[in-house]
């Protein structure tokens, strides 16, 4: 069984070639200083203070922080509710409402924005609110369906016993569902908060072009200013920060567990 | 009992909205695809004409086909070689296993946009002109992971006894790999593949950056449509057909499957 | 005698259409190409699409239509080594692309309708004997707006400083693009619109933000035509043409170029050094200059043609676009300038300024 190590092979260059190369010349120019495209090695770390020190760049930093934020919370709210009573019901009714949850994430994220936005065309309402419409609706159901998947793991005879010793539902629900739901409600933020972060299309797109965040001003350096290292600079701090903020979920989650 | 009821009110009320959001769109697109008019607004007749100019659109059906062949090359790809990958990871050494988890893993928890670039970098660099063979080495790189996150977990709940068994029965390495692992481990191939197609299928950002002069898929062409055509009204609502299709199929002949096994066990 | 002339006459008769036959059209048979691919890319919305399809049955090839947004993503695209054959980028990028040999001249044995060309188009400082470039639309920059909301005499003697009243916060369209955005305040302050100097460029930055912050407008690209011809708001930035399609559309809008001056830019017809076929790229050129292919697309998209003869119909009586002054751009306007390339520092810090702009 020992040499079924081998398979890994074939794939272990696969990751050299096309994850760890491709990531090696994103750090490359984001440390060196040059023009079009052709690298002179001059190591600088200019690119990256370029970005820190200017309260504009910053400024777009934390509105896709803010954006992602938002999103992520509304996603939580009305997500939650959904996923408690999708739990409750029978068997069959619980796998047909994840599946009509999951219809929707195959259709092309594209137009599902557009639609959206000849729908919104038909209201007067700030660029904003249209914004965080289209976002809670393309990451809703990654939300309600990691919930839904903590909770209906749950032991039932939990609910009884809490019962059995004299609990109202809602304190059933607040100490005993609730934080043992927990570990969905991380698994969904991953879900929806690191990539709201980087999301630029749907605030392209629905914004009205009012709204200029992180991936924009990736776009913006990569394909009109052609200056490569600076984008790539942004792409490091922005990768950096969500590699990090999913650490620091991931160790939360591990504590929760722990706590018990 | 009125409370109960008045609960259970409540909770399918919340859940027929929650529905109603998510499908509003959806019921939106599919009912202006039959208008008369280009409006998006007003509903004045009904109309096929945007069906007709969907199919005379060689852009918008060339973007489709494209979508289709690089979503399938990169679903099988990914997935036979994800597959291999996970059952070697699964009987590697810790140390060797967890870099590459955490190097497999990039694709995924790195934004769309940063892969995006990190791939036409490379191919830049090294000269290779983008074109659909570009497009689709980086589809299978974003897809693999997805596979293996998919099989591995399924692979550690295995019994190791049983293929080891089989292994001491005199049973080829190979034997071995295709009578006992992988029709285990199936189901979690077939959802790895799935997910892996739906990725392909979806992916705007990183197509935008690795596609050459003669590929563009359907989130391509959509973006590059600058003003609104409602042809996209046709295109989307035909879409929603396929996928309802192909999922109440997927879930329909597991179900009749299992209605015929407990026909044949009476 | 009698006998001789009549068979030379039949000869005669049979050889000539014969001879036709194998000249294919205008001397170039067409089964050189059969199953051919020409990679074309324009600017979106740039064409009427049944002129492509006419020329792919004419010469039996396929034509491979893309489009892109603005010079710079053109610009970068084909740094990248991409292959087209036929581009069609502005005036000052074509210069880019020349002094940088990426481009190949054009065969003019195979392009030899430029008589056609519109005196407006003629001479053009970036290739005066057309070698490369044959011109394709032409326009000028300016502002499409609701005369119901903006009177007219209001907006024309404001002119770009409109973009500075606060009575219009909110109902104002960009259009996003650094370079038309700089001349826009370069003009306004009284500069030239290709100007290097810093101190100049800064107070148009400065210019550029007070706009921002004062009017608060949506940057947009093309939606901006559809948006305007529905009176989604009371003015924006436009292209000429673009202007012309949407007063056709609305006749509450108007279109003004104003006094401080504006841009004069010509869109052109390129063949990119490594293009695969040449030979194709020139007669597609060729064809699209002519009258029939100039006609269609020039009533498609409401630009100001190349092609002399459907200038002047399209803006003559009975023609479509009768009328409208936006269609015709303003040519003899001393403020008007045509954009020359900028130096290496500025083609970058002008877009990264922009980018800031956009984003405070």
């Amino acid at each position: 069984m020992k040499s079924f190590v081998r398979m890994s092979y074939p794939y272990l260059l696969w990751i050299g070639l096309f994850i760890v190369a491709p990531m090696f010349m994103i750090l490359l120019y984001a440390v060196t200083r040059s023009g079009n495209g052709t690298i002179t090695f001059s190591f600088t770390l200019e690119n990256f203070s370029r970005f820190l020190t200017d309260t504009t760049f910053l400024k777009v930093l934390w509105t896709s922080l803010r954006i992602a934020l938002i999103t992520t919370v509304f996603c939580i709210l009305i997500g939650y509710p959904a996923a408690l009573f999708i739990a409750r019901l029978s068997e069959k009714r619980q796998t047909l409402m994840i599946l009509l949850l999951t219809l929707p994430m195959w259709i092309n994220m594209l137009l599902k924005t557009y639609a959206w936005r000849g729908i919104l065309m038909n209201f007067d309402l700030e660029s904003e609110v249209k914004v965080f419409i289209g976002m809670v609706y393309d990451f809703l159901p990654y939300m309600i369906i990691q919930i839904h998947t903590a909770i209906a793991k749950l032991d039932p005879n939990l609910l009884v016993a809490a019962h059995d010793l004299g609990a109202s539902n809602w304190k059933a629900f607040t100490k005993v569902t609730l934080p043992l739901s927990v570990p969905g409600i991380i698994s969904g933020i991953t879900l929806v908060f690191l990539p709201a972060v980087s999301s630029f299309v749907i605030p392209k797109l629905l914004g009205g072009g009012n709204y200029v965040l992180i991936g924009n001003l990736i776009e913006t350096y990569f394909l009109v200013a052609g200056d490569w290292n600076f984008g790539s600079a942004i792409s490091l701090i922005m990768a950096l920060i969500i590699i990090l903020s999913m650490y620091l979920t991931k160790k939360l989650d591990r504590s929760d567990v722990k706590e018990e | 009992m009125p409370k109960k009821s008045a609960g259970r009110f409540f909770t399918s009320g919340y859940l027929i909205l929650v529905l109603l959001f998510i499908y509003l769109p959806i019921l939106y697109v599919m009912v202006f695809s039959f208008n008369d008019s280009k409006s998006m607004i007003s509903f004045s007749g009904f109309s096929l004409r945007w069906y007709e100019s969907m199919f005379e659109n060689r852009e918008m059906l060339e973007s489709i086909y494209y979508t289709l062949l690089v979503a399938l090359i990169a679903t099988v790809v990914s997935t036979v070689v994800g597959t291999v990958a996970a059952i070697g990871l699964s009987k590697a050494r810790p140390l060797l296993k967890n870099i590459a988890l955490e190097l497999n893993n990039l694709p995924v928890l790195n934004p769309d946009i940063v892969t995006a670039i990190s791939l036409m970098l490379l191919f830049l660099s090294v000269k290779i002109q983008r074109s659909i063979v570009t497009l689709t080495l980086a589809h299978i790189t974003f897809c693999i992971p997805y596979v293996i996150l998919s099989v591995l977990p399924k692979l550690r709940q295995l019994d190791d006894n049983v293929a080891e068994a089989a292994l001491d029965l005199g049973a080829t390495p190979v034997k071995a790999l295709t009578r006992v692992i992988i029709p285990q481990i199936a189901p979690a191939i077939f959802s790895g593949a799935l997910i892996a197609f739906s990725m392909s299928f979806d992916d705007f950002v990183i197509s935008f950056f690795t596609a050459g002069v003669d590929v563009q898929n359907i989130s391509m062409y959509v973006y590059s449509m600058k003003r609104f055509n409602p042809s996209v009204n046709a295109l989307s609502t035909l879409i929603v057909i396929a996928v309802t299709l192909i999922l109440v199929l997927a879930n329909l002949i597991p179900a009749l499957r299992e209605r015929k096994d407990k026909k044949e066990e009476v | 005698m009698k006998k001789m002339l009549a068979t030379l006459l039949a000869l005669v008769m049979v050889v000539l259409p014969l001879a036709g036959l194998a000249d294919g059209i205008d001397g170039i048979d067409p089964a050189e190409f059969k199953g051919a691919t020409l990679n074309v890319y324009n600017w979106g919305e740039y064409v009427d699409i049944s002129v492509i399809r006419e020329f792919e049955k004419t010469w039996n090839v396929q034509v491979n239509y893309k489009t892109f947004e603005s010079n710079e993503y053109l610009w970068l695209q084909l740094a990248s080594e991409d292959a087209w054959d036929v581009v069609i980028p502005s005036d000052y990028m074509i210069e880019r692309l020349i002094a940088a040999k990426k481009l190949q001249p054009l065969d003019k044995s195979i392009v030899n309708n430029l008589d056609q060309l519109a005196d407006g188009v003629k001479n053009l400082p970036f290739d005066p004997d057309n070698t490369y470039s044959v011109p394709y639309f032409w326009q000028t920059f300016g502002i499409v707006y609701d005369t119901t909301k903006i009177p007219v005499e209001e907006m024309e003697a404001q002119g770009w400083d409109a973009f500075h009243n606060p009575e219009y916060a909110g109902h104002v369209y960009v259009y996003d693009s650094s370079r038309d955005a700089f001349m826009m305040a370069e003009k306004a302050l009284g500069y030239s619109a290709n100007t290097v100097d810093e101190a100049e460029i800064t107070a148009a930055y400065e210019w550029l933000r007070t706009m921002h912050k004062t009017i608060r407008p949506s940057y947009v690209t093309d939606e901006v035509i559809d948006s305007m011809a529905e009176g989604l708001k009371w003015m924006a930035t436009v292209y000429s043409g673009d202007a012309s399609y949407i007063c056709s559309e609305n006749e509450d809008m108007a279109y003004c170029a104003p006094y401080q001056g504006t841009n004069i830019a010509v869109d052109a017809m390129v063949i990119p050094a490594n293009a695969k076929n040449p030979k194709l790229a020139n007669i597609f050129i060729r064809y699209m200059l002519d009258y029939d292919a100039s006609l269609a697309n020039s009533i498609e998209v409401g630009y100001a043609s190349a092609n002399a003869r459907v200038l002047e119909e399209l803006s003559g009586p009975g023609g479509e676009y009768e009328g409208i002054d936006a269609y015709i751009p303003r040519s003899d306007y001393e403020k008007d300038e045509m954009y020359v390339d900028l130096p290496k520092e500025w083609q970058t810090e002008q877009p990264n300024l922009w980018a800031k702009v956009m984003a405070e």
